[in-house]
């Protein structure tokens, strides 16, 4: 096996574009790592890509933020105005495993390992987020929500990598949330999640909204029926039943280990529920 | 209580345990700790089907790979005849141990040890076991016990046929065993009771979930002798597994105990460590091998899941009138469920005249169950106390309350027999009733239960020896892993008996040729029997040191005493004397007679049983049906506490794995008949921020065959909280939970459908 | 002396409780397969026994006393 860790983002896309065999690439490392203890994979090509500065910053540009791939969890709950304009994004991130994970599991990895569960991407997804994503082609812009085409599939070519996340500037009275479902308190993987994105008028009347789910798919889902659900309303109890049953409707979630057809799909009503009041408040708080 | 503590100076302190340093700084060596010049690599194929015939092994392609040093399989080990499987009267079978470390004939589970390699590498022997062709003829395969208790189940063993029924059947069944244990006439009891409840139970099979993977390494030298270094509940009983399985003489090889990092019973019997030996022996060089935590899930403990029924009447001042129970629990692949002890502990902590329990083991296509922490009690407590608490709902009358007017105490004739002892039982759920967290107010979507538990506590062999150095100072060696924090606690009895301080005292744990013979550290016996002989070790010791006072004084021995860590004249008649202290006898010691060290090996009896009290607090979420607990109290009876923060320390860890049992651990099984959850992640063990502080109440009722009082304390915290847990829920819900785990989609489905 | 259960019914005709004059487990055992051939050999097979209240888990030489209560229980293990 054979290891590299480039400085550039041209550098390590040309490695993966050569290479030969199975090539991959390394972030933290949480999921890679594992895979290779278990032997779950054996590749000829590992590229490392946490040397590369450009993928490990947060920066705010253009009113909006730029957040590298290869940037940890732990960095994104350390970032003050991040946290304060994207707390859902922010919390959907800092719920991947548990402290010491965090100091080690990027947004980017846990957008192309592809899992229907991973929990930073409805967060992403809701807040609007597109990625860029640097090939032998060059450079192209993205939506998040479409990167994952199902259970580990991703849109991504060979020699191509996401390089950042890029989000939106906000509006006033803006604000998100994500909440998911699991059966401990850390250390576990989502049975359902749910991220929401809302902006208010004046009068606290719901003007934008953006919902997703994830575990209820064989890949995250924005769902827009919930948001329509949201939009003119004053996010009150009609409106958050209107939003679970559109939610529930959304789900085509599998019977597993983790969860039932029948638990998921209930589930992702209540989290859709809690999670658009929790970013109501925060909105109307002028967050 | 009205018994007058006697004043010690150190039983009953809480001074740092001598291995706590290593522990916390990583220094510690745990089993996979360990390595040797020249090691190899050991691991093992593992059968991916639940049931099969073995129709060939061939080994020959794996053996010729370059870097493999020896291949194992069933045919290199004595196959053990029926009447040859047990070892004294231990209830180990042997044969079945022996098909259970390396298949013979049949594969009985996913994840059934096949054949072994020892390689250069870790990837030599991934690659050996790659090349090992294994002919399976795959057969149908049963998991769930009521299933494997069908007419038409696969059978596993046709030479099982149940014990315990009249006549004999004339088929063999997965049913290894029926039991039954009746007192007085249940019928007559239920036709007299005002309130009758019965219900039907579930439970799922658990891992004991150790942190530790099972690890070993074996060296065998060119005159044949073997040393195995490993983890262990008893490196005595690693000793007999290994002779016994190879058929080789004990006195060949020598096992050192490494640092244990978890065992709750699930460390008794042998896995790896005859394996590793085998190839070591068939090699000539040292092999190590380490369990992934996969193989441990797939191929080590886990206690039986059950089936139980349980119908109790009452009368409406809160008598128990009538009692009866029916166990069906798994044993895995091979008999030995604990059923006879799920039965035996259920009711025993009341006085109730008339009892019926039956009990069955059962085998099925999964691992071979073994001892999880008071094994079979906590399964047989889920049912009996969740239906006491209904009772109590019934009749109106306080949970804590209607246990004390049924309580067992001295001289109650147990459901399973015997009459009791001195006991606590009364005093336990009295001191649950008088605390603080009882009558503390609940938040909405809150409840409140209580449950009681009872172990036996065994005891057994034990040997130790107190050395006395010539600087005064001590070495206490006895022959017990350390779980529990037992170095401190055997350090603190010796210094109880010699009057010196803790700190003068080393306690170490021999490995099995430094010291005579000891039984396992499992039964919560070991600061009973141990401390028994260090105990006498220690008064050994005293006796020589009178002596060697006597001759120094050249006065009868009877005219010496010793108190308080010198020796004195008994009175102004025997002579005007300086008292000498140990350290100023032990400078002569030479001089009067040469080393002072102390022994003592013995077969303790009269271990006290122990009970246990639950209060637990639960908050549940309504709409998604998950459980929090938000306060937990465990009141225990340990006859007198040795080292208090390692008894808490034991109470709360028995509370926590009782809380994962009742909340979300689970093995669970695809259709296919493999485990689908062999990991940390998806087998939900609690993690820290999933509880609160447990907090603990030590009650104090001695044990009268004990010089201090002690009792066991380790298993009996792991019994009421399934049920306490269980009947929280119920308060807090209305809703029973009669199948295990409490999974979120289990309670909310049980939410909706109100029942 | 009491018998558990299934030795009771196949041994003793189905009674449970026997009078037996006997100093120690061991000859206690020995008294009963005099008067019931065969249940020698299951009772020494990994029996433990509780005497007046106390379990025994590898009994043989444990004294009896004459007014003695004697249970014969499955083989227990602790973990």
């Amino acid at each position: 096996m054979r290891y590299e860790a480039p400085r550039a983002i041209e550098e390590a896309v040309a490695l993966l574009a050569d290479a030969e065999g199975d090539a991959h690439v390394l972030a933290g490392g949480t999921d890679l790592l594992v895979l290779l203890r278990a032997g779950l994979v054996t590749p000829a090509l590992v590229v490392d890509i946490k040397h590369i500065e450009e993928m490990c910053e947060i920066a705010q540009a253009d009113g909006g933020f730029r957040i590298g791939a290869a940037v940890t969890g732990a960095e994104f709950g350390e970032h003050a105005e991040l946290k304060r304009a994207w707390p859902g994004v922010v919390e959907a991130m800092e719920l991947v495993g548990s402290t010491q994970i965090q100091g080690r599991a990027t947004a980017g990895g846990n957008l192309c390992n592809a899992s229907p569960a991973a929990d930073c991407v409805p967060a992403m997804i809701a807040a609007g987020a597109t990625c860029t994503i640097a090939g032998p082609a060059g450079r192209r812009e993205m939506a998040v929500e479409d990167i994952a085409t199902g259970p580990g599939e991703t849109v991504l070519g060979k020699g191509e990598i996401v390089v950042d996340f890029l989000l939106p500037p906000r509006p006033p009275r803006s604000a998100d949330a994500y909440l998911r479902l699991i059966p401990r308190t850390e250390m576990d993987i989502a049975v359902v999640g749910a991220g929401v994105n809302l902006t208010l008028d004046d009068d606290g009347l719901c003007k934008d909204a953006r919902v997703a789910l994830c575990a209820i798919a064989p890949r995250v889902l924005r769902v827009a029926e919930v948001a329509d659900a949201l939009i003119g309303s004053a996010i009150d109890d009609a409106a958050l039943e209107l939003a679970a049953a559109a939610a529930r409707a959304a789900c085509q979630p599998i019977d597993d280990k983790r969860g039932t057809v029948e638990y998921r799909t209930k589930i992702a009503g209540v989290l859709v529920r809690r999670a658009a009041l929790i970013a109501k408040q925060r909105a109307g708080n002028g967050s | 209580m009205d018994i007058e503590a006697p004043s010690y100076k150190w039983v009953g302190t809480r001074p740092v345990r001598p291995d706590g340093i290593d522990k916390v700084t990583g220094r510690a060596m745990f089993g996979a700790d360990f390595s040797l010049p020249d090691m190899l690599t050991g691991k093992i194929l593992r059968s991916p089907h639940p049931h099969a015939r073995l129709v060939s092994i061939d080994v020959s392609k794996a053996a010729a790979l370059r870097g493999v040093k020896a291949v194992a399989t069933a045919a290199d080990i004595p196959e053990i005849p029926v009447d040859n499987a047990f070892v004294g009267d231990a209830p180990t079978n042997f044969r079945h141990w022996s098909s259970n470390v390396l298949a013979r004939e049949k594969v009985l589970y996913d994840g059934h040890a096949v054949a072994a390699v020892a390689a250069t590498s870790p990837a030599i022997a991934d690659a050996a076991l790659a090349l090992i062709e294994v002919d399976y003829e795959v057969l149908p395969h049963v998991i769930d016990v009521k299933d494997a208790m069908r007419d038409d189940a696969p059978v596993l063993h046709d030479d099982l046929f149940t014990a315990g029924v009249e006549p004999k059947p004339d088929k063999p069944s997965n049913v290894a065993k029926r039991v039954e244990f009746t007192l007085g006439n249940t019928e007559a009891g239920f036709a007299e009771a005002d309130v009758v409840v019965e219900r039907a139970f579930r439970t799922k099979a658990v891992h004991q979930g150790y942190i530790e993977p099972h690890a070993v390494i074996a060296n065998t030298a060119e005159d044949g002798q073997s040393q195995v270094w490993c983890p262990s509940q008893g490196h005595f009983m690693i000793r007999a597994a290994c002779a016994k399985l190879l058929g080789i003489e004990i006195s060949q090889f020598r096992v050192f105990p490494a640092e244990i990092g978890g065992g709750f019973g699930g460390k008794i019997n042998p896995y790896l460590e005859p394996v590793a030996l085998l190839l070591s022996r068939k090699s000539g060089r040292p092999v190590k091998m380490v369990m992934t935590r996969a193989e441990v899930f797939r191929a080590t403990g886990p206690t039986s899941g059950a089936a139980l029924t349980v119908k109790i009447g009452a009368l409406k001042d809160g008598r128990i009138a009538a009692a009866e129970a029916t166990l069906t629990f798994e044993a895995g692949a091979f008999p030995g469920s604990p059923v006879g002890a799920g039965c035996m502990t259920g009711f025993a902590p009341y006085d109730i005249t008339n009892v019926k329990i039956v009990g069955y083991d059962v085998v099925s296509n999964r691992p071979k169950c073994c001892a999880y922490r008071a094994p079979g009690a906590p399964i047989a407590a889920y049912g009996i106390e969740s239906v006491l608490d209904e009772i109590a709902q019934r009749l109106d009358l306080d949970p804590i309350d209607f246990r004390l007017k049924n309580a067992a105490k001295e001289g109650t004739k147990a459901a399973y027999g015997p009459q009791f002892g001195k006991i606590g039982c009364i005093e336990t759920l009295t001191a649950a009733k008088d605390h603080p967290h009882y009558g503390a107010p609940l938040g909405p979507n809150q409840g409140r239960g209580v449950a009681a538990g009872f172990w036996f506590n065994f005891a057994g062999q034990a040997s130790a020896a107190v050395n006395v150095n010539e600087d005064g100072t001590a070495i206490v060696t006895y022959g017990n892993p350390d779980i529990g924090g037992t170095r401190a606690s055997m350090a603190q009895i010796a210094a109880e008996v010699l009057g010196i301080d803790y700190d003068k005292i080393r306690p170490i744990v021999a490995d099995t040729s430094s010291i005579g013979f000891n039984d396992i550290t499992a039964g919560s016996k070991t600061t009973f029997t141990a401390g028994l002989a260090v105990h006498e070790a220690a008064k050994d010791v005293v006796g020589q040191l009178r002596e060697r006072a006597a001759k120094m004084w050249d006065i009868s021995v009877d005219a010496v005493v010793w108190e308080n860590g010198v020796a004195r004249p008994a009175s102004s008649n025997a002579g005007d004397f300086d008292p000498l202290a140990l350290a100023d006898i032990a400078a002569m010691a030479g001089k009067t007679g040469g080393p002072i060290s102390g022994h003592a090996s013995l077969a303790a009896t009269g271990a006290g049983p122990t009970f246990a009290a639950h209060i637990c607090d639960v908050e549940v979420d309504q709409d998604t049906g998950r459980i929090t607990v938000v306060r937990y109290t465990a009141v225990q009876d340990a006859g007198r506490a040795i080292h208090p923060s390692y008894v808490e320390g034991q109470m709360q860890g028995g509370v926590v794995q009782g809380i994962g049992w009742a909340l979300n651990e689970e093995y669970i099984y695809g259709s296919d008949g493999r485990l689908q959850n062999p990991g940390f992640l998806d087998y939900r063990i609690p993690v820290a921020s999933d509880l609160p502080m447990i907090d603990t109440v030590i009650v104090e009722v001695p044990n009268p065959n004990h010089p201090y009082g002690v009792r066991g304390v380790g298993e009996v915290p792991i019994v009421p909280p399934m049920a306490a847990v269980t009947n929280a829920v119920a308060s807090a819900t209305g809703v029973r939970m009669t199948e295990l785990p409490m999974s979120p989609p289990r309670l909310l489905a049980a939410l909706e459908n109100g029942s | 002396m009491v018998l558990t259960n299934w030795l009771n019914q196949r041994f003793t005709d189905g009674e449970p409780e026997i009078e037996v004059s006997a100093g120690t487990v061991r000859q206690l055992i020995a008294e009963l397969d005099g008067r019931f051939p065969g249940i020698g050999a299951e009772l020494e097979g990994g029996m433990a026994v509780a005497i007046d209240g106390e379990i025994f888990p590898d009994p043989f030489l444990e004294p009896i006393r004459a007014d003695s209560e004697v249970f014969f229980l499955p083989p227990l293990e602790g973990g």
